[in-house]
């Protein structure tokens, strides 16, 4: 019965796997195949060969995959750590505020990225919100807080902040309290609990933020170029300059390719290792 | 005669006259050209609803729409992915047209009868006519209408006029410019105006001693630049807040919207000298051209005659975002529609000089080597 129930499953799904198939799949293998045209071609009818790979490995665009993933990996972290307590208060401690809490950060998110950009390009630059209260004030001022890469990884922090904080609330949720009251019972110290108990039941959640805030922050491109000024070139703007100023659709695509296979295998991986019915609600 | 139809025949005839019902698009390519539709992809200007706006009323069964790109490239990207079935109008600057759109079959010429007398009505050095509007084979490929002078900002409050036209593309190189100014991305322009900083023609090949010098400016400028935007409206806002004093790439197109608020500091500026032949600036000029549409739109020639039009011409000339001047405003019933404000904005009590002082902007001899030098030094 079992096995009959899983066959009718799976011919139900295949119209939409197929859709997805087509959907999803589909422009990712057309930038797969482009990246083994030769350069400068605009089809696919030609001989493929492997020079925009060449291309990627001499022009040194590893410092931009280095920056992009380097500023991910530290913008990952810091959210980890603001989102950790404010998570756990969520989950734990708050009660009606919690939806407060949701409904605010929610609705931040209906306001273009490039608008609450450019709201703290407003506040940070010289003459700015900040540096121009305090020159008003103090008759001194400063040269702005823009065009550097702590501010880029502030950008970072602040657009995916909702990408860590919900799916670690989450995560936290699934901590049985009894748990944690019994390792308290047995003597279990606070940075005990947290370790042994707190840390991994929330594990889920935790792989699911970072992996989430990581991959979206890995690809972004608005935080370097509105606040950071291009203090540094990420790989999403080397990609965007290939397909643009450059037209060369094949480097586009080897650079595309380069990045979803980076970020693809650290997905694979982290998904790999976390039970997502369980995160979703689902228990067996 | 009695009519035997058997069941197959009637069958066969069926998939024969479904046949040719599906057939019906294509068949349309031969018939007379659709007027229900026109598709524009321009600079923004044209899809302003003071110009779409009347073109709607005198063609009220037809739907309009135009869309603004956000570079040359990406417009160009849109028909080389196969939108050559979905516009009609495209609307770059000059060296796309001649150098890459006609040669791939991307645009169609215009009737020449029908449009060339537009010429005689133009500023002087658009009658001639425009040589640019034309293609290698005679054919004319383009109509112009907006352009301007594009080689630098600075904050005259900081930088005088006088001696940034006398330093010219030198000023950035000045060790006492590090960290005053800024690069607009506008990569294919900074490209052009790295290679006349450093006194090469980038309209020629250059040799290792030339890419070599290139290199050298690229890397002094992007390392002595306090930011980088593609964005002309930060760069505006970083040079009136103070955080720089020029930025490299520019023009009366990016200075304006800043001059038309009362900040008339913000000044585009030519140099006085340069590399070519004497000529240290280089001018954009913007031609619209009939995309090479399968089911083409018989509006889309009406769309550029009606552009011709003085009040359309003042429209798209001072469409919201950026401010230019117009090839037609040497027609006298053109040029009374802007007020001295409005002139002010665009510095046309330079704009002849300056015209005089710069080049065409065309197509960059060794763009791919000098780009991939541009990009390292960038990410340096």
């Amino acid at each position: 019965m079992e096995r009959l129930d899983r066959r009718l499953g799976a011919l139900c799904a295949t119209p939409m796997l197929l859709l997805l198939g087509l959907t999803f799949l589909a422009p990712l293998v057309v930038v797969a195949a482009f990246s083994i045209m030769p350069e400068k071609v605009f089809d696919l009818w030609h001989q493929p060969d492997f020079s925009a790979y060449v291309e990627v490995i001499r022009q040194g665009y590893w410092t931009s995959v280095a920056w992009a993933l380097g500023m991910a990996l530290v913008a990952t972290v810091i959210l980890f750590l603001i989102c950790w307590p404010l998570a756990y208060a969520m989950a734990k401690v708050y009660r009606r505020f919690t939806l407060v809490l949701t409904i605010g950060v929610v609705l931040s998110l209906f306001v273009s990225e490039n608008i609450r950009l450019f709201g703290w390009v407003l506040t940070l630059m010289k003459g700015g919100l900040i540096e121009g209260h305090l020159r008003a004030w103090f008759g001194t001022g400063f040269d702005g807080l823009l065009y550097n890469v702590p501010v880029i990884i502030f950008g970072l922090v602040y657009v995916y902040l909702p990408f860590m904080l919900f799916p670690l609330a989450q995560g936290i949720a699934m901590i049985p309290d009894d748990a944690r009251q019994a390792a308290y019972d047995l003597g279990a110290s606070r940075r005990r609990v947290l370790w042994e108990i707190d840390l991994p039941l929330a594990a889920p959640g935790i792989v699911v933020g970072g992996l989430l805030t990581f991959v979206l922050a890995a690809g972004a491109i608005a935080e370097s170029k509105l606040l950071g000024g291009q203090a540094v070139i990420v790989i999403a703007d080397d990609v965007e300059t290939a397909f643009t100023y450059g037209q060369n659709w094949p480097l586009g695509s080897a650079l595309a390719m380069v990045l979803i296979a980076i970020i693809g295998s650290i997905a694979i991986v982290g998904v790999s290792r976390i039970d997502l019915d369980a995160i979703m609600g689902r228990r067996r | 005669m009695s009519l035997r139809l058997s069941r197959r025949a009637f069958t066969a005839g069926s998939a024969a006259a479904a046949g040719l019902t599906a057939m019906g698009p294509l068949r349309r390519a031969h018939a007379a050209m659709r007027t229900d539709r026109l598709n524009v992809l321009c600079w923004e200007g044209y899809n302003t609803d003071d110009v779409l706006g009347p073109f709607r009323d005198l063609h009220p069964d037809a739907t309009v729409r135009a869309e603004s790109g956000t570079s040359d490239p990406d417009m160009i990207n849109k028909l080389r992915a196969g939108e050559v079935n979905v516009w009609d109008l495209i609307n770059v600057n000059q060296p796309w047209a001649k150098g890459q759109l006609y040669p791939e079959g991307l645009i169609k010429p215009l009737d020449k009868e029908r449009f060339l007398p537009y010429f005689d009505h133009m500023a002087p050095e658009f009658q001639g006519p425009y040589p640019l509007a034309f293609a290698d084979d005679g054919e004319l490929i383009g109509m112009p209408q907006r352009y301007g002078p594009f080689s630098f900002v600075v904050n005259t409050d900081k930088i005088s006029r006088a001696t940034a036209e006398d330093q010219g593309w030198k000023l950035f190189l000045d060790p006492a410019m590090k960290d005053r100014y800024g690069i607009l991305t506008y990569d294919n322009w900074n490209i052009m105006h790295m290679c006349l900083t450093g006194d090469l023609n980038p309209f020629k090949p250059l040799d290792d001693a030339g890419m070599a010098k290139f290199k050298e400016v690229a890397e002094t400028i992007f390392s002595g630049a306090k930011l980088r935007s593609d964005d002309l409206v930060a760069m505006n806002t970083a040079l009136i807040n103070g955080e720089i004093d020029a930025y490299f790439t520019g023009g009366t197109y990016t200075a304006s919207p800043a001059r038309l608020d009362g900040l008339t500091n913000i000044r585009a500026v030519t140099p006085n000298s340069g590399p070519i032949d004497g000529k240290g600036g280089v001018v954009w000029i913007e031609l619209t051209s009939l995309v090479n549409n399968p089911d083409p739109s018989a509006l889309a020639p009406d769309f550029l005659e009606f552009v011709q039009k003085p009040e359309i011409c003042k429209a798209v000339g001072f469409a919201e975002g950026t401010y230019n001047p117009v090839a037609q405003m040497g027609d006298p019933d053109v040029f009374k529609l802007w007020d001295a404000d409005e002139l002010d904005a665009i510095q046309w009590d330079t704009l002849a000089e300056e015209m005089d002082r710069s080049v065409e902007y065309d197509v960059v001899a060794s763009y791919d080597a000098l780009s991939k030098i541009y990009n390292v030094a960038k990410r340096s």
